[in-house]
């Protein structure tokens, strides 16, 4: 057998949607590569036309981080990386994270200082075909083009992400719906200047880089709590993920067991859940009883990839009850 | 259901009309330029630097002010020029005083902050072997102005 790949670990339903991840994924790439030269060759004096470059040149980052991480996740643990690869996804997300958040901050304040300047964008005009046309209508044009696909691509990525549980996906189509958002704020941007209302430019702008910096600061926050360990959610962070709650139902009904409490974490594509078991009278379980319990857990979901099931006398301090209410 | 197809074809013929009409008008000038200039007078800078300008003598000549002088005579508009530095006449396109500045300015010029570039209107090699290419400079967010300047240059700029 070649190299494992995540879609060996995963259950047919999972693996097929994985791969149609993938593929999404290059044709957002190739779609993403397509727009940046197009939008690069008129992007012109408009604040707005250039936000909206920057922000599909960034956008590049999430799809390139999926499939990268796609790759090394896969990746068998060995002696220095006991953990394995889980939370290469983590790290693809804090990147991603972070490049939002700084270029959503240095847009701001570039718009806004256009604003404050009152900097009046000039758009002049080119020869086509024997004709003089205002760039604006070409900037327009290109921008209306860039519309649809991403509210495609939006879409599926959300569906799969439910899927499969992944959050640079989830990422993703964010980031697709903040694309097509701000192709729209373009082309309130520059008609505004062909109606001579200079500051609606600057005014798109500075709305399109607030939802940049809106964007990078969800992400980073849902990374970094993600890799602090924060207990398992649902894979837009909504939720707490119902999962955990199967692993305290599945173990309470085992007649060895008299309470669970467990510590669940989301290493990006899977969980690691401990689980602390107070044995029936506090004597404790045959090893062949800890195993089936342990391969039991795992049968639940294939995203309880690496469960541990530990006898105890006393619980750890931190670990948690079954969830009350299934939806918080 | 007859009611729900006619709408959205209402809808985007109403759109349609709405652009057409609104094309006539597209790109309006920020400030209204082209408004004032019409059949007023054209107020513009100009800085000595033959053959493209000349202000040695009492009133200036050259090839640009002569494309100056054709612009206006095709807005009905008097020129009124004003002469200066290339940096006093980015400045005063910057504050609105001056509509227009020619002094064989080329698209590598330093006032891109203060002032609007048009489009590249002629190509021409210098002694060095250079190709400079040639612009003029307008008030920035004047965008039917420049686009006004541009096509006059593109039918009248190529020949001297």
């Amino acid at each position: 057998m070649s190299r494992p790949t995540l879609a060996d670990t995963l259950p047919e339903r999972q693996a097929r949607a994985l791969a149609r991840a993938v593929r999404i994924e290059w044709a957002t790439i190739a779609f993403l590569a397509a727009a940046i030269t197009a939008v690069g060759l008129t992007v012109g004096n408009s604040q707005a036309m250039r936000a909206a470059w920057i922000e599909d040149l960034l956008s590049l980052a999430p799809p390139i981080a999926f499939l990268v991480a796609v790759r090394v996740i896969a990746m068998p643990a060995t002696r220095r990386y006991p953990y394995g690869f889980f939370r290469s996804v983590g790290v693809a997300h804090l990147v991603a994270g972070v490049a939002l958040f700084t270029m959503g901050a240095i847009l701001i304040v570039e718009s806004v200082t256009a604003l404050i300047l009152a900097e009046r964008p000039p758009i002049g005009s080119v020869e086509l075909f024997g004709q003089t046309v205002w760039l604006g209508w070409i900037m327009m044009a290109v921008m209306a083009l860039t519309i649809p696909l991403p509210i495609y691509f939006g879409r599926v990525k959300m569906k799969l992400a439910r899927e499969l549980h992944n959050k640079v996906l989830y990422a993703d189509a964010d980031m697709n719906k903040a694309d097509w958002m701000t192709a729209v704020g373009t082309i309130v941007g520059v008609g505004g200047i062909g109606l001579g209302l200079w500051w609606m430019d600057a005014a798109a702008a500075t709305f399109i880089a607030g939802s940049i910096l809106w964007d990078g600061v969800k992400n980073t926050r849902a990374a970094i709590t993600d890799l602090m360990d924060t207990t398992a959610t649902t894979f837009d962070d909504a939720h707490h993920h119902p999962d955990a709650d199967a692993v305290h139902d599945y173990l309470s009904s085992l007649p060895w067991v008299a309470e669970v409490r467990t510590r669940t974490r989301d290493q990006g594509q899977f969980f690691h859940v401990e689980a602390f078991v107070l044995p029936v009278r506090g004597r404790a379980p045959s090893l062949r009883k800890l195993a089936d319990a342990q391969e039991g857990c795992r049968r639940l979901d294939w995203k309880l990839h690496d469960v541990v099931v530990v006898p105890v006398a006393e619980f750890p301090a931190n670990a948690m009850a079954r969830s009350t209410d299934p939806e918080s | 259901m007859l009611a729900r197809r006619v709408r959205p074809a209402a809808a985007m013929a109403l759109a349609g009309i709405l652009l057409l009409t609104a094309c006539t008008s597209i790109p309006a000038d920020a400030a209204g330029t082209s408004d004032r200039v019409r059949g007023g007078e054209l107020r513009a800078g100009v800085t000595h630097n033959p053959p493209w300008t000349d202000t040695s003598t009492a009133e200036p000549t050259g090839s640009e002010v002569a494309l100056v002088e054709s612009l206006a005579r095709g807005l009905d508009a008097r020129v009124e020029w004003v002469e200066g530095s290339e940096a006093v006449l980015a400045d005063a396109l910057h504050e609105g005083e001056l509509d227009i500045a020619v002094g064989g300015f080329t698209d590598d010029t330093p006032w891109t902050e203060q002032a609007a570039v048009t489009a590249v209107y002629r190509e021409v090699r210098n002694d060095r072997g250079v190709t400079e290419k040639h612009v003029m400079l307008t008030r920035s967010g004047e965008n039917r102005f420049l686009v006004t300047i541009e096509d006059h240059l593109r039918e009248n700029g190529a020949d001297r």
